[in-house]
Formats: C-alpha cells, structure tokens, sequence
C-alpha cells in the first residue's frame, strides 16, 4: 500500500531544546489520522510542519510521492481549520469560502455558487450572505470546514478545532466531521489533546510524547495493547503494576505484593527477570466478596466510591498499589468505603508493557 | 524563505532593518540634528564656551524662573489630581449612559487644542466676562484683575491638562475587578478604609501615570503662560521663546531649553526604570 | 466616600465642560470685544470669517500642511511598525523608545533646534519646512495607535490565507490591509489633528509665506483678542464633536439597515 503522506525523521530544535525526535509516519490516502498527545508533546509542532508554517531542523515531508519540504505554505495546496477558524472578518462566508478559489484564478460568479454549495455541503445552505460575526461558534466551524475544503486539497489538516465548542456542540460537529470526510475522501489529519476525541474519530491514532511518537495504531488496537506505560496510563483508565516476568514461556510475572500473575499477551517479547508494567483496565475487574475460581484474585480495602448511577468507580489499594475497579451501579452495593473486599480478573485482562 | 510575513523566525534578518530604515533615517536628519543643533549652540554662541550654562544655572533671574516653573508645574499637577481622580472614579462608577457622557466630554476637551482652550479662558476671565459679571452680582464691586495673573495661568493649564490625568486614572480604574473590592468588603474594609488600604494602591499606577505625563508637559508649557500668564512671573518655555523672538540670543535660549530638556529626561528615565516609558502614552 | 466623590465628580464636569461651552454663544456676539453676557447676536463674525482672506489663507495652509504630514508620517511609519511589532531583532527595544522620543522633548525645545536648522536649510517659512517638522512630531502618536492595532491582529489570518493558496503579496493585499485599515485610518487621523493643531513650533518657523491657523491665531490672541477668534474655535469645537461623535452614529445605523441578501436565487 503506498502512502499518501509520508513524514521521514522528522527532527526539529530551538537552540538546545528538542521539539521533535525522528518522527516518522506514514499516512494512507483517505485516511483519518489524529495527533493525539498532551500539551508540548509535538503534534502541533509537527502539524505546523506539514503545513509550512514551520521548518523542520531535519527530515522531509512528501505528499503523494513529492517532498513538499521546500515548498512555501501557499504552494502545497493544503487545507488548514485552526483553532480559532480564523474566518476573514470583512468578508461574508460564501466570500470566505470563495478566497482559495479566487486565488486559483475562478470567476467571481462561479466561484460564489461553487462556495454556495460547499456551504450546503456542511450544513450551511443559505449562510452565504452572513459575517462571520453573525455566525455562533459551531457555524463558523463550518464554514472554516468549507473553505479549506473547496479546493479539492490534497490534504486537510486540523488543529484542535473543537476545543472552543460545549460539549453537545462538539459530539455534534464530530460526527460532521467524519461524515464529510468520509463523503469526501480527503486524507486528513486531526490534532487534538482529547483521547475519547481521538478514539471516537480516528482509522489510526498517533500518539505523542516529548516530541516523540509513542505508538502509532488503530484506536481499539492502542486500547487493548499500548506499546509503552505512557500510551497505557494515557488512554482510557488503567491500572498499572510493576512487576518482573517470571517464566517469559509460560506467561507468568510476580508482583512482591501481590503475587504471581498470568498474562495474555505483551506489547514485545519479555525475556525472563526484565522489569515491566502490568495493565489491567478497571472494566475488566470484578469485584465480589470472596475469591472466584479460574481468576486471580486479589484483596483490597475500599477507600472511595464514587456512584454515577449506571457505573461506580471504586477506588481501592491492594496492598500499597493503588487500584481503580469499574463495575455496573448494581454491583457495587455488596461493599462499603473502608471495608475490605476482593477483585479478580482473568489473565486475557492482564497486558505487559515493556517500556 | 524569502521575507514572507507570516513566518516567525527568530534569526536575525534584513527585513526588518529594511523596513525601519526611512523612518529611521528621516528621524536621524530631521529630529536628532535639530537637537543637536540647539546642544552645539548653547556651547557655541556667541562664543565657544560655557558661558550660558553658567548665567542659566547660576543667575538670579533664570533661578527664580526654574523654581517658578516647578513649583507651577507642581501645584498643576497637584490640582489636576484633585479634579481627575473624582471626575474618573464618577466615570468608572456611574451608569454606562452617564459615564459615556463624561467621557465624551472629557474627550471633547483632550481632543480640543491648547489654543482654543486657552482663548476660551480668556473669555472666561475677561474684564467683562461671566466671572467678572457674577462676582459683580453677589456684589464684588471691586473686582480684582483675573486675567494675565498667576492665577489665571494656572487655572487654564489644570483645566487643559486634566484630562490627561482623568484618562490616566480612568484606564486604570476600568480595570479593577470589582470582585476585588467586594472581597475586601466582605473582609471588612468599609467607606475610608477601604479606599485607602484597597482602591487607592489599586489606582495608584494611574496616578503615578498621570502625575509624570502632566508635570512634564506642563514643565514645558508655551502657549497658555505666555498667553494668560502675568509677564512677570514667566515659565521657562516662554522665557526660552522670549530669548529667540527678541533677542534673537540663540546661545541662552539653547543652554536653557538644554537645561529643560535634561530635567524631563531625568523624570522620564527614573519612571522608566520603575514603570516603562510605553505605559505612559498607552 | 461614594457620594463625596460623585459630588465632586459633578463639580469637576461643570469645570471641564463650562470652558468648552463658552465660545459658542461669544462667536454669535455683536460686541467688537469679548464681553459676556453678549449685547446681541448676529453671524457678522462668521461672515468676517470666510470672507477674509487673512484668515483663510492660515486655514488653508493647516490643511494643507496637516495632510502632507499625515502622508509622510504615515509612508514612515507604517513599515517600522511592522517592522517592530512583527519581528525579532537586537537592539529592538531600544528602537520602540526611539519612536516615542518626540513626545519627551518639549516643543519648545525642538523649536528652537528647527528655527536655527532649518534656518540654516533655508525652509523656514515655508510649507515644506513645517511639514519635514510636523512629521516628527507625529510620527510617535501615529505609531502607539497603529502598533496597538496590528499587535491585536490575528496572526492565524495570514496564515489561513497562505494556507488557502495566497502569496505573501497577496495576503497582504487582500487579507492584512482591509482589516488593519481601520487602525490605519485612526492613525492618519490622529497624525493630521496633531499637525493641524500644533502651535509651538508653528510659532516659530511658519512665518508669514506657510503660516498656520494656529499661529494666526496665536498673534491674533495676543495682539487684540478678535471676536474671529471665538467662531475659529467654535467651528474646531464642532468639528472635534462630529469626529468623535460619528463612529457612534455610522455604526447605530449600520446595525440598524437591513441585511443585503446576497445568496443566489433558491437558497433557503
């Protein structure tokens, strides 16, 4: 399969300080990739290389099999949404949307019905006439959308567009997304520090940290079986125990506290006596009162619970290892905070991550 | 690259330079010359010495003229605190329609030249103007001369450089956040007290602000003293105008406005120092 | 505290506004002299105004020479300004203090400096010589209104717009200036009001061949205190007003006037 968008060691520094380290990817035609990472980790920075607005310290960027590393931001026929849409103020939105193409040289007249009916496109049919002053958040959203896409551009990137919107507003405007994106076919890159964002949105998920990417994979593929404790403690919740592998053959790794453990699976191969970081997803515990035959079982003292009416968080230590249990509302009324109780889950639960 | 706008590049590039550099030069030629100019004349007429500085800094008359000048500029700046800072604090405090008002009114006077306000106050002052003719009604008969006095001069220059002063403190005020003043309430604080210990050190970047703004100019006033004040009790700048028009004594009237603007730098660098010299015209 | 300082708040705006008020109903007055309460009203004064040549010629030298000064002033300072506020350089703060130098030396002081140099230059007296010393003058003021508005630009604007295929020449021109043209225009305005006004260096080097408005009225005040005096200053009071009075009318009607549609035929 060839790539679409291929970043190559990508390396980028401000003086001593390293923005970037070798960033690779490659990115399929039609895809749906997000940054995704907390603040500082690269993915803007990376972002703003793509786009042009910054310049990589090594590295290149190709785009359909061409480098576009020398190429000027208003050469690379890109489309851009910015955090703040970044809508031109003196001009309506079908002017707005009309701006690349009057700037490939389209007729007005042309060029206004063909902004006319990206608007519709995205929901906005009608709006043409309007300033983006008299348009709400999610509107000019859209219009953003629009204009960065009328121009058939060979990729749309989007920096944390969402982040200005409520809640209901921004559930709303990602399906949108992903709807004309999927309409459209257009490679797209979306950067955002939400992770249920990422993993609602994404075909693959890129995960940064400290200018590195930590695990690039499907969202369900991160979820289950994160390359490093970072992803792992990232996505989702988790509860992670530091162990050391026992028999790498059998599968089995001991805890000092807690005992032997049977894991599943592993992020690499673990080689007997390496250090690693066990993860259990609080979802995948049971809690009861008495151990459970053919699952390991473990005790723990309830420090809080926390009841959101369909599910309770219950908040525990097992010995001095902090642990975090999901379990339905219904269940959780068989203990109470500060009694003792015992969780259990089956080996296909435990994952071991090597770094 | 190329000198596209839009890049943020920190190396240190020609195009900044380029695009400095007619004003630059310009301001080279015809702003920093011309003082120049008045620094080498003051060493230089009649004759090449320090003459003038030495009848400046020492005689009788241009002593008492500094002092005066100062302690005119002090008073001013005294009395435009006294009327600014409850004019802004009406305006920061009042209903929006009412404060829109006042500040249209005291925009009205900024924006307004010097020269009309002072013709304005002469009219106001005259031997047969409104405040001649109300004293007469209450029935001062004998009523004293208000125009070219000390009096006169002054009272114009607090009403021309008022503003100055109320959007000084105004700015500052706007942007107190009344939540502040209702914590120190809720603290405690009431009427006196919470004006002294809360509001007034919130205020006083304002006050500093407009003190410096308005002694300065007023330390380098021409148009209202030499216009409505008595032309015995001169302030420097119209001596130094005086020197120039009459006299056509370039070397004293140099070392003077030398003298003066050495003063206002010295003001303006000390508040620089303490509080940055853009906040003053912000 | 409170009602002692709206009080005095109150006293104070009487103070302000009484000097303002004053000159309007003097400038209708028929007495040959400044008397008040006037004996009659008539527009006689108005009339000497606009008819007599003494007084506008100065006028049409101010405008004159205010408007080429706002030009230069603003051909000078619109690259520094992006110069100082879009760019990193050594020696850049030093250069923003630069630009605000005119405003600590009292005029006074570069009046003399401009007598004796551009004495020197041979453009005393003339309206070129006004206009090189005018644009110093309003250089620092254009510069602190202009570089308040182009810090407050959106930066992400350009870069939507060179995203979207627009050259650097090209978003300047149809991205950057449009909206920073308000900005600019306050800035001229700004520049022309401070050269139109200006007195103390008009004073001395507009002579009789370039001189202003207000140094006419400078020795007009100081001779004989002409009652032309009050409609000169009448007439600057209401331009002041309508200036600052009509961004508030222009923008209640515009969000009064019904929005053109401007959608094609079908789109609704």
């Amino acid at each position: 399969m060839t790539s679409y968008l291929e970043l190559s060691s990508i390396n980028k520094s401000y003086g001593n300080f390293t923005a970037l380290d070798n960033v690779s990817l490659s990115v399929e035609k039609g895809e749906f990739v997000t940054f995704l990472g907390p603040s500082g980790s690269g993915k803007t920075t990376t972002l703003m290389i793509v786009a042009g607005f910054e310049k990589a310290s090594g590295g290149s960027v190709q785009v359909g099999g061409r480098s576009i590393s020398e190429l000027a931001p208003h050469e690379r026929n890109i489309g851009i949404v910015f955090q703040n849409y970044a809508l031109f103020p003196h001009k309506t939105a079908a002017e707005n949307v009309y701006f690349p193409l009057q700037m490939r040289g389209v007729s007005r007249g042309r060029g206004l019905r063909q902004a006319e009916e990206m608007l519709s496109l995205v929901g906005l049919k009608g709006f043409g006439h309007r300033h983006p002053k008299e348009l709400s958040g999610g509107q000019q959203q859209r219009v953003a959308l629009a204009r960065a896409l009328v121009f058939e551009p060979s990729l749309l990137l989007l920096d944390e567009p969402l982040g200005a919107l409520d809640k209901n507003l921004r559930e709303q405007m990602q399906i949108e997304i992903k709807r004309i994106q999927r309409s459209l076919g257009v490679t797209t890159v979306f950067v955002t520090h939400d992770q249920s964002e990422a993993m609602s949105m994404s075909d693959r998920i890129v995960v940064f940290e400290k200018g590195r990417i930590e695990q690039c994979a499907a969202p369900l593929d991160i979820y289950h079986c994160p390359q490093t404790s970072f992803v792992a403690a990232f996505i989702g919740e988790s509860n992670l125990i530091p162990a050391t592998v026992a028999n790498a053959a059998a599968r089995t790794a001991e805890n000092p506290v807690l005992g032997s453990f049977e894991y599943a699976s592993a992020d690499n191969r673990p080689t007997d006596g390496q250090a690693v970081t066990l993860l259990i997803r609080p979802e995948h515990i049971k809690l009861s009162r008495n151990p459970v035959e053919n699952r390991k079982n473990v005790r723990m003292i309830v420090d809080t619970i926390v009841n959101y009416g369909d599910n309770a968080l219950v908040i525990g230590r097992a010995g001095d290892i902090p642990m975090r249990v999901r379990v339905l509302g219904a269940d959780v009324v068989i203990i109470k905070e500060g009694e003792e109780c015992c969780i259990s889950w089956a080996p296909d639960s435990v994952f071991v991550i090597t770094k | 690259m190329g000198s596209s706008l839009s890049r943020l590049t920190e190396k240190t590039n020609v195009w900044p330079w380029l695009l400095l550099a007619p004003l630059g030069i310009y301001m080279l030629i015809f702003f920093v010359v011309p003082l120049i100019d008045v620094a080498i004349m003051s060493v230089t007429d009649p004759r090449v010495s320090l003459v003038n500085y030495q009848r400046v800094l020492t005689g009788a008359l241009y002593q008492r003229v500094f002092l005066n000048t100062f302690m005119t500029a002090a008073f001013v700046t005294v009395c435009c605190l006294a009327v600014g800072y409850p004019l802004a604090y009406l305006m920061a405090h009042s209903k929006p329609r009412t404060a829109m008002f006042i500040l249209l009114l005291v925009t009205m006077s900024f924006w307004t030249s010097f020269l009309v306000r002072t013709y304005s106050w002469m009219v106001l002052l005259g031997n047969n103007g409104p405040l001649i003719a109300l004293l007469q009604m209450i029935g001062i008969n004998d009523t004293p001369q208000l125009l070219f006095t000390r009096f006169s001069s002054t009272l114009a220059m607090v009403h021309i450089l008022a503003p100055y002063m109320i959007m000084s403190i105004f700015s500052v005020m706007k942007k107190i956040d009344p939540a502040l003043i209702r914590s120190a309430e809720s603290l405690g604080a009431r009427g006196w007290s919470l004006f002294r210990h809360v509001y007034l050190p919130l205020t006083a970047p304002g006050i500093a602000n407009g003190c410096v703004l308005v002694f300065v100019i007023c330390l380098g006033f021409y148009v209202t003293p030499v216009l409505l004040g008595s032309p015995r009790e001169q302030m420097i700048a119209g001596l130094i105008g005086h020197q120039i028009d009459e006299f056509l004594a370039f070397g004293m009237g140099s070392a003077m406005a030398m003298v003066l603007l050495f003063i206002t730098f010295v003001i303006l660098t000390i508040y620089h120092r303490r509080f940055g010299l853009d906040k003053l015209w912000g | 505290m409170n009602t002692f300082m709206r009080f005095a708040g109150i006293l104070v705006t009487i103070f302000i506004a009484a000097p303002l008020v004053i000159v309007v109903p003097m400038s209708f007055s028929s007495a040959s002299s400044l008397q008040f309460p006037p004996p009659g009203y008539w527009l006689g004064y108005y009339r000497a105004y606009f008819t007599d040549l003494d007084w506008l010629i100065p006028t049409w030298n101010s405008i004159l020479i205010a408007s080429a000064t706002t030009v230069l002033t603003m051909l000078l300072v619109v690259p520094a300004t992006f110069a100082l506020v879009r760019h990193k350089f050594r020696g850049k703060s030093v250069a923003d203090l630069m630009m605000l130098m005119p405003l600590a030396v009292p005029h006074i002081v570069m009046a003399v400096g401009y007598y004796s140099y551009l004495g020197d230059l041979g453009l005393v007296h003339s309206h070129f010589g006004v206009i090189l010393a005018h644009t110093c003058l309003s250089v620092p003021i254009a510069f602190l209104v202009l570089s308040a508005n182009l810090k407050g630009f959106d930066r992400n604007l350009e870069r939507a717009a060179l995203s979207l295929g627009a050259s650097p020449t090209k978003t300047f021109i149809h991205v950057t200036l449009p909206i920073l043209r308000p900005g600019l225009i306050i800035s001229a305005l700004f520049a022309f009001v401070q050269s139109f006004d200006e007195t103390v260096v008009a004073i001395f080097i507009s002579g009789r061949d370039a001189e202003t408005l207000p140094r006419k009225m400078f020795d007009s005040i100081r001779q004989e205190a002409d009652p032309v005096i009050a409609v000169i200053s009448t007439l600057l009071f209401f331009l002041v007003l309508v200036g600052i009075a009509a961004p508030y009318f222009i923008s209640a009607l515009r969000s009064r006037a019904p929005k053109p549609s401007r959608s094609p035929a079908g789109a609704h």
